[in-house]
């Protein structure tokens, strides 16, 4: 069957038949090793997702013409779960049996780089398999801590071969990302059985925002080292009451499919110390005023989480307050996108008094925090520093939040036959 | 695996500098004279001698199996070097030894491979192997022979060692006492003139090639009891053989490309490298059916113990049900030979640099394997903790995987374990048995990762604060009246003898004759009824049917219990209030069972067997199954020695 297909496809113009070759021997030699491996290239995916329908629906049936894996490309991408296969070093022999030369790229265990002292042996974060002209990228993922999956960003190293691919090309390692499980299909497409992301849209959506940040363990070591952590039981209770409303808090956004990051002091434990400050007393989060639902209130007071206060509207300052288990409390701050800034509010309730905290425009990255897979802002130095300034290094007890921070300005005041609407206390 | 280098953070060995070599070389022409002028001065003296040794005659009966012929020998004849070849195309090694009272070292081609001054350490015969083909140090011993039992250690390890290879011996400070005819008789059978008539506090080197010929032996006698041999220096020179000579010829596999990097690089594992027949290292026990601990990882703690870590991970690795991917072992340090051993099996090794001391350091290296063990697996709910020096039975996944719902299902357990603290051989019975008990006993447990991670690691003890993991487990705060489930019959035995908390007598007493169970696919009985609520249905059952024993009689004595088989019997002692062990404690001890704190309770109560009958105490009126006693009989009281003997943790 594939002999006469390649005939057919050999004569159609701006074709390579030599990437479907390459492809089909990779998925032979894979599958002969019992390694389960989907396709993630977002080129081909993009193709799929045009003709998923059609594709779902006739799952074994020959295709009249090669339309996904003829197009010339350097690479085809594919993913592989870590703890799918035992990393026999057999593969690799009959790889190069079958002709193709490979590159391995290994990098330490990021489930270990967090924690103090651990040396494991470096994992493989990517592999590349080269044949004539073509080769194939597989992507290793790994499952972590926060029910996710996270791929390594591909770093050469001094003596490998630069030019072993064209590697700015890559789709996958530029940096590290951080995916959901995907649920997979198999599928029978250009006479070749492969799995791939039952959803392909949106898969590609995802990886269009899959970078990843590594929290810096590095200097949240060295921070503690001039700052000893607080190991009173006030500040492992204090901590164990967080990471459980945080978990609660991200819970329910997710299941509003409300996009929420780290903020303000949680932003600030993160970044420094990869922690929850223990004398910080409430969670921080972020949202986009664009992503504000009004299911966000009765969702978390259903959580067991009880609106503490609302300060502002939503076309102004907008900013909530859920009460957590004892005194540890959720504060939520709308963030509205100008021009060139992005800004939230604060207000205060005795004096009505408006408060406007700048932002630098930032994105958003994944990261993990306290076994959570949550968004923190990609240029989180900016955002820190426009919060705390730039001794944000050094531990401070007090801090005012109306007159601390170094990116606060006043605001006005609210007109007062507003205020039973934007300063409501409960 | 392949691509794992020893760290760089691991000490190089010493260059040892010219200046120190051209010291010891003149030392060691002082030492010549000095032993001649002794010599001498012995000569004349030796009627003193013999009246000084009848005077201490008495002394000298300890000092059993002195050689008399050792009197005879002549020290100046002995000190052979092997004359200097000159160097052929072979490559040569040069050798020095130094063996002293208080100071032993070995250099390898200006290399100093061993360096021991400590005091009070070190003491006995210090033995390197080296690879014959490339000089490396393949293993590095020191047999306190001075002490007993250690010549039987030293005699199994060098019949371990491979033939071909490069042995060294020095004797440090004493190393003859306790030295038996056995282990004489295997270093002459290496080539060793002088070992035969080695004699108290003598000093010895020797270099030789096992099966093969000897580089150099030298040896100064001790001239009186009270005093050393002079120090001695011997320098020779090894020829190297080529590669192939030193290696087996094993098929190349990819398991015995594993097999060859381990035996070229280190020592004293016997069989496993044997060229002929050598012993496996992939086991592929049967599978369990319906395996509900296949994907629980299995986190081994470890330090620098790599014999131990070897046995135990041979007989992890054959036991039904295992699941090598799932196993990390936690070296606690840089320890490059546990390394080696984890890559033999073809598993994953994880190194953990030392923060801090003693039990605070076990306990940090725990902290560290468990949160380490659940990033790797974060889907995993249990974890599977074992230690270096533990034995695994060979149904010991199949005994986790029949009772760890229990685990997921009933909030007031804290673990299950595969030890039971009173499971000896004269007091566990059933294979197929389980109990609740109030104690944690470790050694081959199970953890819930809810129970770590919301309570365990964020209260860890810091670092500073030197406790013992375990026991800081066991306190009320952490274990909030949770239980565990234990077997009756052990699927863990604890073979170390060396370690922090551990010595030879402690072993002896308390470890040695513990039951350990070698039935595989055992069913286990019952398995519900150790929920909760049910359990005390169970408890009170068997308290019905148990028949209440003669509390006339004493219950230390056999005749305690009748002459049966598979009966309940009951006994009630006294105890005052819930924390009164008075009683239990003197019990414990006259059972020989584990008396040295109090284990294995359960609402004050205590299961055992005696001569294959089920045994139950229970102490009144603290336990609320008081009531089963009935009214006629009086609680045993028992009472401790005078002398308050303090507890031990």
């Amino acid at each position: 069957n594939g002999a006469a297909f390649s005939k057919v496809r050999g004569s159609q113009s701006g074709q390579d038949s030599t990437r479907w070759h390459v492809v089909r021997k990779f998925l032979g030699l894979i599958s002969s090793h019992n390694i389960p491996v989907y396709l993630i290239d977002p080129l081909i995916l993009g193709l799929v997702d045009k003709d998923i329908e059609q594709i779902r629906s006739s799952p074994d049936g020959p295709s009249p013409e090669c339309k996904y894996f003829c197009a010339s490309r350097d690479f085809t991408t594919f993913a592989l779960l870590d703890k799918t296969w035992k990393h026999e070093v057999g593969l690799f022999r009959t790889a190069e049996k079958m002709g193709f030369q490979w590159l391995k790229i290994i990098n330490k265990d990021p489930r270990l780089d967090g924690m103090d002292d651990l040396s494991g042996m470096e994992i493989p974060l990517h592999y590349i398999f080269k044949l004539a002209s073509h080769a194939i990228h597989l992507v290793v993922f790994y499952e972590r801590s926060g029910n996710y999956l996270w791929h390594g960003p591909l770093r050469l190293k001094q003596h490998m071969d630069r030019k072993f691919v064209p590697f700015r090309k890559l789709h996958f390692g530029r940096y590290p990302g951080a995916y959901e499980k995907p649920e997979l299909l198999h599928v029978f497409i250009d006479d070749l059985k492969v799995q791939i992301p039952k959803n392909p849209s949106s898969f590609l959506e995802e990886m269009s925002h899959s970078r990843f940040l590594e929290c810096r363990y590095r200097e949240a070591r060295a921070f503690l080292q001039l700052y000893p952590d607080d190991a009173s039981l006030d500040a492992v209770e204090f901590r164990i009451k967080a990471k459980s409303l945080l978990h609660l808090a991200a819970l329910t956004l997710n299941n509003l499919g409300v996009k929420f990051w780290l903020s303000s002091g949680t932003c600030l434990g993160w970044y420094r110390q990869c922690n929850i400050i223990p004398h910080s007393k409430d969670v921080d989060l972020g949202i986009f005023i664009r992503d504000y639902k009004a299911e966000i209130i009765p969702a978390f007071q259903k959580a067991g989480l009880p609106l503490k206060h609302k300060f502002g509207k939503v076309e102004d300052s907008l900013e909530l307050s859920f009460q957590g288990e004892e005194d540890v409390k959720l504060d939520v701050f709308f963030f509205y996108e100008e021009e060139d800034h992005i800004w939230n509010g604060g207000t205060q309730a005795k004096s009505g008094k408006k408060f406007k905290y700048f932002f630098p425009k930032f994105t958003l990255c994944w990261t993990e925090f306290v076994e959570l897979k949550v968004h923190v802002p990609c240029e989180t130095l900016q955002y820190v520093e426009a919060n705390y300034g730039p001794d944000w290094k050094v531990p401070m007890k007090v801090w005012d939040w109306k007159s601390s921070p170094s990116n606060v300005q006043d605001n006005g005041v609210w007109p007062v036959d507003e205020w039973d609407d934007v300063i409501q206390i409960y | 695996m392949e691509e794992w280098k020893p760290n760089p953070a691991v000490k190089p060995h010493k260059k040892r500098s010219w200046y120190l070599a051209w010291k010891y070389k003149l030392m060691n022409q002082r030492a010549l004279r000095k032993l001649c002028q002794t010599g001498a001065v012995l000569f004349l003296l030796v009627t003193v001698i013999v009246n000084i040794k009848l005077i201490l005659d008495t002394r000298r009966a300890a000092y059993e199996e002195e050689e008399e012929s050792a009197q005879d020998y002549d020290d100046e004849m002995l000190n052979v070097e092997v004359p200097r070849h000159p160097v052929n195309n072979k490559k040569v090694l040069d050798v020095e030894v130094y063996s002293s009272r208080s100071k032993v070292y070995v250099a390898v081609d200006g290399t100093t491979v061993l360096e021991d001054e400590a005091r009070e350490q070190g003491r006995g015969i210090h033995v390197i192997v080296l690879n014959q083909a490339t000089g490396h140090v393949m293993a590095k011993r020191v047999f306190d022979t001075y002490s007993p039992h250690e010549d039987e250690a030293m005699v199994l390890f060098l019949n371990m060692v491979a033939r071909g290879r490069i042995l060294i011996f020095t004797i440090k400070d004493e190393g003859s006492f306790h030295l038996k005819d056995t282990a004489k008789s295997v270093l002459k059978s290496l080539g060793s003139q002088v070992a035969p008539f080695l004699s108290w506090r003598d000093m010895w080197t020797f270099v030789g090639k096992k099966g093969g010929e000897v580089y150099g032996e030298k040896h100064a006698k001790s001239p009186a009891l009270s005093t050393w041999g002079d120090p001695v220096l011997l320098k020779t020179e090894v020829h190297l053989t080529s590669v192939e000579d030193a290696e087996c010829h094993w098929p190349d596999t990819e398991l015995n490309r594993r097999r060859k990097r381990f035996c070229s690089k280190v020592e004293g594992y016997g069989s496993v490298c044997s060229c002929k027949d050598p012993t496996p290292i992939e086991f592929n026990p049967d599978p369990l059916k319906d395996n509900k601990v296949f994907d629980v990882p299995v986190a081994v703690i470890a330090g620098n113990r790599p014999n131990y870590l070897y046995r135990m991970l041979r007989s992890l690795l054959s036991a039904q049900g295992v699941n090598p991917q799932m196993i990390t072992v936690f070296i606690d340090g840089y320890y490059e030979e546990p390394m080696d051993v984890v890559e033999l099996f073809g598993l994953s090794g994880i190194q953990h640099t030392p923060i801090s001391i003693k039990n605070a350091r076990v306990s940090q290296h725990y902290k560290a394997s468990l949160t380490a063990t659940f990033n790797l697996f974060p889907e995993a709910k249990f974890a599977v903790v074992l230690e270096e020096d533990l034995d695994i039975s060979v149904d010991f996944f199949s005994f986790l995987s029949q009772s760890i719902h229990l685990l997921e299902e009933d909030e007031s357990l804290y673990c299950i374990s595969a030890w039971n603290d009173q499971g000896y051989e004269h007091t566990a019975e059933d294979p197929s048995l389980l109990y609740r008990v109030e104690t944690m006993p470790g050694l081959g447990w199970v953890l819930r990762k809810s129970l770590y991670k919301d309570e365990l690691e964020p209260k860890w003890p810091t670092p500073e604060k030197l406790w013992d993991w375990d026991m800081w487990m066991r306190m009320p705060e952490q274990r909030k009246g949770r239980e565990c489930i234990i077997p009756d019959i052990s699927r863990s035995y604890h073979f170390g003898i060396v370690g922090l908390n551990m010595n030879g007598y402690f072993h002896e007493a308390y470890f040695k004759k513990h039951k350990f169970n070698t039935v595989p696919n055992v069913q286990l009985k019952n398995v519900e009824s150790l929920r909760k609520d049910a359990y005390e249905t169970e408890i009170h059952r068997l308290l019905g049917e148990a028949e209440v024993l003669d509390h006339s009689k004493n219950p230390c004595e056999d005749s305690f219990v009748p002459d049966t088989e598979g009966k309940v019997y009951v006994m009630f002692i006294r105890m005052e209030q819930e924390a009164d062990f008075t009683t239990w404690t003197q019990l414990a001890k006259c059972l020989h069972i584990w008396d040295l704190d109090v284990r294995g309770n359960h609402k004050g109560l205590w299961r055992l067997f005696r001569k294959k009958n089920h045994f139950l105490v229970v102490g009144v009126p603290a336990s609320p199954y008081s009531s089963k006693k009935p009214s006629s009989v009086t609680p045993i009281y028992m009472e401790p020695p005078a002398k308050e003997e303090g507890a031990v943790a």
